[in-house]
């Protein structure tokens, strides 16, 4: 009996291994996986460094954390009309080291004095080393709070919806007939309804917190669309030659079920995962960027933060407000979508290198 | 067959009901209603608030109204807009739809066409660098956190190079002792486009088969500049030499957002292709045809690229489903008052008739087409039997 475990094991575990090199092989599968490690790595390394005392609590928490950066700033008077020789346009002045005279109500500085200010946001430095927000909150410290919340939601999402929408989508066409026109019917209601409204409308009468998103994200994703796409890709597999075969040497139902469809829909299923951890990050950061969510930082929120404080329209004079949040979206959800591509040229043969 | 059809539709009528009260219900649950600002008003006693709610019917219990609702729903009669208040649902979105859907419809096209034709060199050039780097750039603009993307172009084309609007349907300034509404010229627009559009694919379906790729090539450049000629003819003929410039306007704040959306819609095709491309070209009909001494190109086109094309082609049709869902974002950062501006104030100031009358129009267009594409999927793929589908 264990000899038997032992040998179930040692085959697993080759599998595996094989798996990894046919893994391996793909360029674009190993980027993606990079960033992701890359990501989680910053999620973990967070509370790292806040347990080892290497970052304060009061100065690089991400919600409530305060910094002081001061700075030596030149008072200047701008020119009521540009260009001049010094600025190009109004948006050049003042500069980053200057300060409008006209805007110093608390001090009799005269133009060409120079005056200690509190700046914020603060540009990159080795203390923070992407800057601080308006309100003195270190934007690095965001980001990885930021990405631990997109993992949490994502995968939590992701795993629940595509868990949902396999196993319907396996037993419709499996079992077709009312249960079939029942699922798809039911699909159909959940695709009718326009996501994006009917999150506005949920998050109107119930806050949402984390967790909660998630497991409104998952369950309208599982239930809609990929519903039918599973289904459809099921009912190509149940035509196939060795379903039949299956069945002809005595397969039960459960049987041809488990071990000869649902192996064969899970890479369409894996690509439809890689689908919903990208549309889920992105919906909580869509959503936050609208600011209709109840979460204290998230990367949505952060270039919500910029854009309602101004600073989107001010280009890349404080870039480090716009770029990092943005980047970080796009990378994690493009890494996680390369993760799966990878994935589905190891699980789908068809997929495999000649 | 039609009894299958005929099975579909009398679904599609309890489906359509639950819709309709499972929207209501969820719009009754948000909290407030759309005229709870008037008590906000110093002036106005409160009587004058519960005068209005019981004029609207809002003070009756939700049962009551959900029935009066679906009751009114099917004998045509939509309500009057609250916070619009003598224009009709159905006026507002005969105004609005138009808008969206030539912006979007254009988007679409172009994404398709660029995509399917980016994701079938993408899989014939397997395991190059060119392919992975092509791949690995759609896949970030693919998944870019699109309402940042969309405020950088504005930022980079509106604001830093100033060379397209930022936002907005048109320059007001420009319209002032304009002949026309902008509606009128909206819908000689689209006109146009669609005749257009229905001209150059009928040319290409017919080109399709001439097999010398250079002849082909000339044949179509040949009908494209007639095309150009015959459309710059017309618009400078009669009346429509006075719109012009209006049209012109208008087709001026549509390149920023069409730009900014096919950049992220196009890399879903292209993606899409390239996956069941590569799949289609392990089949043995490739090889069949690697074996008669068929050109490459000609494979790739006709033989693998043509039965690649179903689940792009289904794909396609579950994104004009998302059309008016996907255009809430867009045009709320573009400001372009189309139908996605319309239910996200509709949902958000609680204009329950607009929200129910915007959600029942995308509800039927999302059921017809899940419809048709139910039944192409057996037309498409003979394995795929109906009486299967049950």
């Amino acid at each position: 009996m264990s000899n038997e475990k032992d040998i179930a094991k040692s085959i697993r575990r080759a599998a595996l291994k094989k798996n990894w090199r046919l893994f391996r092989r793909s360029k674009l599968g190993m980027i993606g996986l990079y960033i992701v490690i890359f990501f989680f790595f910053l999620s973990i390394l967070q509370p790292i460094l806040f347990v080892t005392g290497v970052w304060n609590k009061g100065v690089y928490d991400p919600v409530v954390g305060y910094s002081e950066q001061f700075q030596e700033f030149l008072v200047v008077e701008c020119p009521t009309e540009y260009p001049t020789e010094k600025y190009k346009n109004r948006s050049d002045c003042p500069g980053r080291t200057e300060v409008n005279v006209r805007t110093l109500y608390y001090s009799d500085a005269e133009v060409g004095d120079y005056i200690i200010q509190n700046l914020q946001p603060a540009p990159p430095s080795s203390e923070h080393i992407l800057g601080t927000d308006s309100l003195g909150r270190d934007v690095f410290s965001q980001i990885m709070e930021g990405s631990q919340v997109a993992f949490v939601l994502g995968l939590l999402s992701a795993t629940l919806g595509v868990g949902i929408s396999t196993i319907l989508g396996t037993i419709a066409a499996f079992f077709g007939g009312k249960i079939d026109a029942y699922l798809m019917r039911q699909s159909d209601l959940i695709l009718m309804l326009p996501t994006l409204p009917l999150l506005f409308i949920i998050s109107a009468f119930a806050e949402l917190q984390v967790w909660h998103l998630a497991v409104v994200l998952g369950t309208i994703g599982g239930l809609g669309g990929s519903v039918i796409t599973i289904k459809s890709q099921a009912l190509q597999v149940k035509v196939k030659p060795f379903v039949d075969s299956a069945r002809i040497t005595g397969g039960s139902q459960m049987n041809i079920l488990f071990s000869h469809v649902l192996p064969n829909v899970a890479p369409l299923a894996l690509l439809f995962m890689v689908f919903s951890v990208t549309g889920a990050i992105a919906s909580e950061s869509v959503l936050s960027f609208l600011g209709l969510l109840n979460i204290d930082m998230s990367w949505g929120l952060m270039i919500y933060l910029a854009q309602v404080e101004g600073f989107i329209f001010s280009g890349m004079k404080f870039w480090w407000l716009i770029l990092p949040a943005g980047l970080s979206v796009t990378f994690l959800t493009g890494g996680f979508y390369l993760v799966g591509r990878g994935l589905d040229e190891v699980f789908n043969p068809r997929l495999r290198d000649r | 067959m039609y009894k299958y059809v005929f099975r579909r539709v009398y679904q599609l009528i309890i489906v359509f009901f639950l819709f309709l009260v499972s929207s209501y219900v969820l719009f009754d649950a948000i909290p407030g209603n759309a005229f709870q600002n008037l008590l906000l008003n110093p002036d106005l006693p409160p009587e004058a608030y519960e005068q209005v709610i019981k004029l609207y019917g809002l003070d009756k219990p939700l049962s009551e109204r959900v029935i009066l609702y679906i009751g009114n729903f099917f004998q045509g009669d939509f309500g009057y807009s609250y916070k619009h208040f003598p224009r009709t649902p159905i006026e507002l979105i005969a105004e609005r739809l138009p808008r969206t859907l030539m912006l979007f419809a254009m988007v679409n096209i172009i994404a398709f066409y660029t995509g399917f034709l980016i994701g079938k060199i993408l899989a014939w050039r397997r395991g190059s660098k060119s392919e992975t780097w092509i791949t690995v750039t759609s896949v970030f603009s693919y998944t870019i956190f699109y309402p940042w993307w969309a405020l950088m172009m504005l930022w980079f084309f509106g604001y830093k190079l100033n060379w397209l609007p930022i936002g907005k349907f048109l320059y007001p300034e420009k319209w002032y002792d304009a002949p026309y509404d902008s509606d009128v010229i909206f819908v000689s627009m689209i006109k146009f486009t669609l005749v257009v559009s229905v001209v150059q694919i009928l040319v290409y379906i017919y080109t399709r088969n001439i097999e010398s790729l250079s002849l082909r090539r000339n044949v179509r450049f040949i009908s494209l500049s007639i095309l150009a000629i015959l459309s710059i003819l017309y618009w400078n003929s009669g009346d429509l030499a006075i719109q012009k410039p209006y049209a012109m306007d208008i087709a001026y704040h549509m390149i920023l957002p069409i730009f900014t959306v096919t950049v992220v819609a196009f890399a879903g095709t292209a993606l899409l292709t390239r996956t069941t491309m590569m799949e289609v070209m392990k089949d043995d009909f490739i090889l069949t045809a690697r074996a008669k001494g068929l050109s490459q190109k000609r494979i790739r086109d006709r033989h693998a690229a043509r039965n690649a094309l179903l689940p792009v082609v289904t794909s396609f049709i579950f994104t004009i489903v998302t059309i008016i869902d996907g255009s809430v974002l867009t045009e709320t950062i573009f400001s372009w008052p189309g139908m996605g501006q319309l239910i996200l104030d509709a949902v958000l100031e609680e204009d329950i008739p607009v929200a129910m009358a915007s959600f029942s129009f995308i509800g039927v267009f999302a059921l017809i087409a899940h419809f048709i594409a139910d039944i192409s999927y057996a037309y498409l793929d003979p394995r795929i039997r109906i009486q299967s589908q049950g």
